[in-house]
């Protein structure tokens, strides 16, 4: 479940004005070294196609063969992400989500000004794209149900020693009980004994 | 009772009586216990029989519940042997993965109904056993057949996880065979613990939105070549791009609501889990106070046994005092006595 690029565009939404990139991210480490550059630039292009054609306040996701780019566009600020197949899309679209979030904080509303693209890296774009491999980061809902899920696996452990704890208890209260009978007929025994009239 | 003498024969009409009777009977059949007075004849017989004859439909009412729960399970248990079968028989290939997930939800959903009716029954024991006038033998024998359908439901209920355990086991076998031999990356279907349902979103997902006409002219190369001529060949695919994003406009509207959904799905999940795991603490918290009390039957045992060892142990010591004093007296006796006996033999010889 991986992560490819991240990406930021200024897109108008009428699907024909190029969309302008505000910030992008990628991880190309595991194409060779010759490939990188092209990957990169290919990315760019798919980018920037998909955002074009993403309406806004619509969610996107596309399969280009092995990769899914999903695409959030939202009031003109669309997001975009390649991910791979097993990414589960819930999470893709709260990534991309806060991501949106992230930048209108950190850059409020001066993408809209911003004519052509934009050259310097975006930190956070870069880290986040390093912390959200793994989806449970991303959607806090995957992580719950995670959490939910080892819990329960846990309890059901718990239950079945408590069953076998419930058996020994069980085992110990008939063998005490043996103990205090055996007890009281040593008792009884020794007072026999000892009262028994003259003693030879 | 009315008699009649004609003659010589006497006999008794007592067919007003029979019919009284089976008046009555008939009304205690159909109301319930306690409604049946009124309508029969007035006598005050009635009443005074109606007291054991509720009892007695009281009790043909736990014994019909309690016959339709031991057919209930035995049913159950028949279907269980079915689907342990078919979770031992699956191969790679032909996976019967509708029929058992079927079989499993129809078991599942009859546990519990059967769960319930047990919890009922012993509800209803344990009120007629309280309600007084009825004898031991009863009390304990409905309690006897309740804890019986108790342990016959759990021991199903046990079999029933081994069955999905063994199941779960299965699929992970398969699931690295398909590995060993296909090429394709490892689903996340192989995980048991995900959640089965957000596949199906994804897989609508994908679906829905056809890999545009421009991405095929990319796809020629299975890796992700360089393109060079990237503006040109953005204005030729234009054309037959129209058409596709009206395809694509009308296949966004259910992707939204997909997303949507699955968001909604994945929140009842996480609600349905949280009250398993409440009713899981529940009955842990219920076996463990239960696991109490027989903790402290244990403790006061081990009190009684260590009284009644003491007790012996007193016992023992004041006999061993008596025996060894009285050693020591006849001791002495016998000295005096050998003493006598002495000077008795000097004076003589």
């Amino acid at each position: 479940m991986k992560i490819t690029a991240l990406m930021v565009l200024k897109c108008s939404g009428d699907g024909v004005t190029d969309p302008i990139i505000l910030a992008n991210a990628s991880d190309v480490s595991q194409f060779g070294y010759f490939q990188r550059g092209g990957v990169k630039e290919f990315i760019l292009f798919v980018g920037r196609t998909v955002a074009k054609r993403t309406p806004t306040n619509q969610r996107q996701s596309v399969q280009h063969e092995e990769y899914k780019v999903h695409s959030y566009n939202r009031n003109g600020l669309c997001a975009l992400g390649f991910m791979d197949d097993h990414y589960p899309v819930r999470s893709a679209f709260s990534l991309l989500n806060k991501v949106l979030d992230e930048y209108q904080k950190n850059f409020g509303d001066s993408w809209r000004t911003i004519q052509s693209d934009v050259a310097q890296p975006w930190p956070y774009l870069n880290e986040s794209l390093t912390k959200f491999q793994d989806p449970a980061e991303a959607d806090k809902l995957l992580k719950i149900q995670r959490d939910l899920d080892e819990t329960k696996i846990i309890l059901h452990k718990t239950i079945d020693s408590v069953l076998a704890r419930g058996e020994k208890l069980d085992s110990l209260v008939e063998k005490s009980s043996d103990l205090s009978a055996a007890s009281q007929m040593f008792y009884k025994q020794a007072k026999k004994t000892n009262q028994c009239c003259t003693i030879l | 009772m009315s008699t009649v003498k004609s003659g010589h024969s006497s006999y008794r009409d007592r067919t007003q009586e029979f019919l009284s009777t089976a008046e009555r009977l008939k009304k205690s059949f159909s109301s319930a216990a306690a409604a049946a007075a009124p309508n029969v004849a007035a006598s005050g017989g009635p009443f005074a029989a109606e007291g054991p004859r509720s009892g007695v439909s009281i009790q043909s009412e736990f014994n019909k519940r309690a016959s339709k729960i031991g057919y209930g399970i035995h049913q159950t248990s028949q279907k269980l042997a079915k689907l342990a079968k078919l979770a031992k028989r699956t191969s790679v290939f032909d996976d019967p993965t509708v029929e058992i997930q079927e079989l499993t939800a129809v078991i599942k959903q009859d546990i519990t109904a059967l769960n319930s009716a047990v919890v009922d029954l012993q509800f209803l024991c344990n009120s007629q056993n309280e309600s007084g006038n009825i004898s031991h033998d009863t009390t304990s024998h409905s309690t006897t057949v309740v804890d019986n359908l108790k342990n016959r439901l759990m021991s199903a209920t046990k079999e029933f996880k081994e069955v999905l355990t063994m199941r779960t086991e299965n699929l992970k076998v398969h699931e690295n065979r398909r590995q060993l031999f296909s090429s394709t990356a490892s689903r996340e279907a192989t995980n048991p613990f995900v959640r089965q349902r957000p596949l199906a979103a994804r897989t609508a997902a994908t679906t829905s939105s056809a890999p545009p006409p421009w991405a095929d002219g990319s796809a020629s190369s299975s890796q992700l070549f360089p393109r060079k001529q990237v503006d040109g060949e953005s204005s030729s695919p234009s054309q037959p791009l129209l058409h596709q994003t009206q395809q694509q406009q009308q296949q966004m509207v259910p992707l939204q609501d997909s997303y949507m959904h699955s968001r909604a799905e994945a929140l009842q999940n996480v609600e349905s889990t949280i009250h398993e795991l409440s009713n899981i603490f529940q009955q842990l918290a219920t076996m463990v106070s239960q696991q109490g009390e027989i903790a402290i039957r244990i403790d006061e045992n081990m009190d009684d046994t260590l009284a009644n060892v003491e007790g012996a142990q007193g016992q023992l010591l004041k006999y061993l005092n008596s025996i060894s004093s009285n050693r020591w007296l006849m001791m002495k006796i016998f000295f005096v006595l050998i003493v006598f006996l002495l000077i008795f033999v000097f004076f003589v010889a």
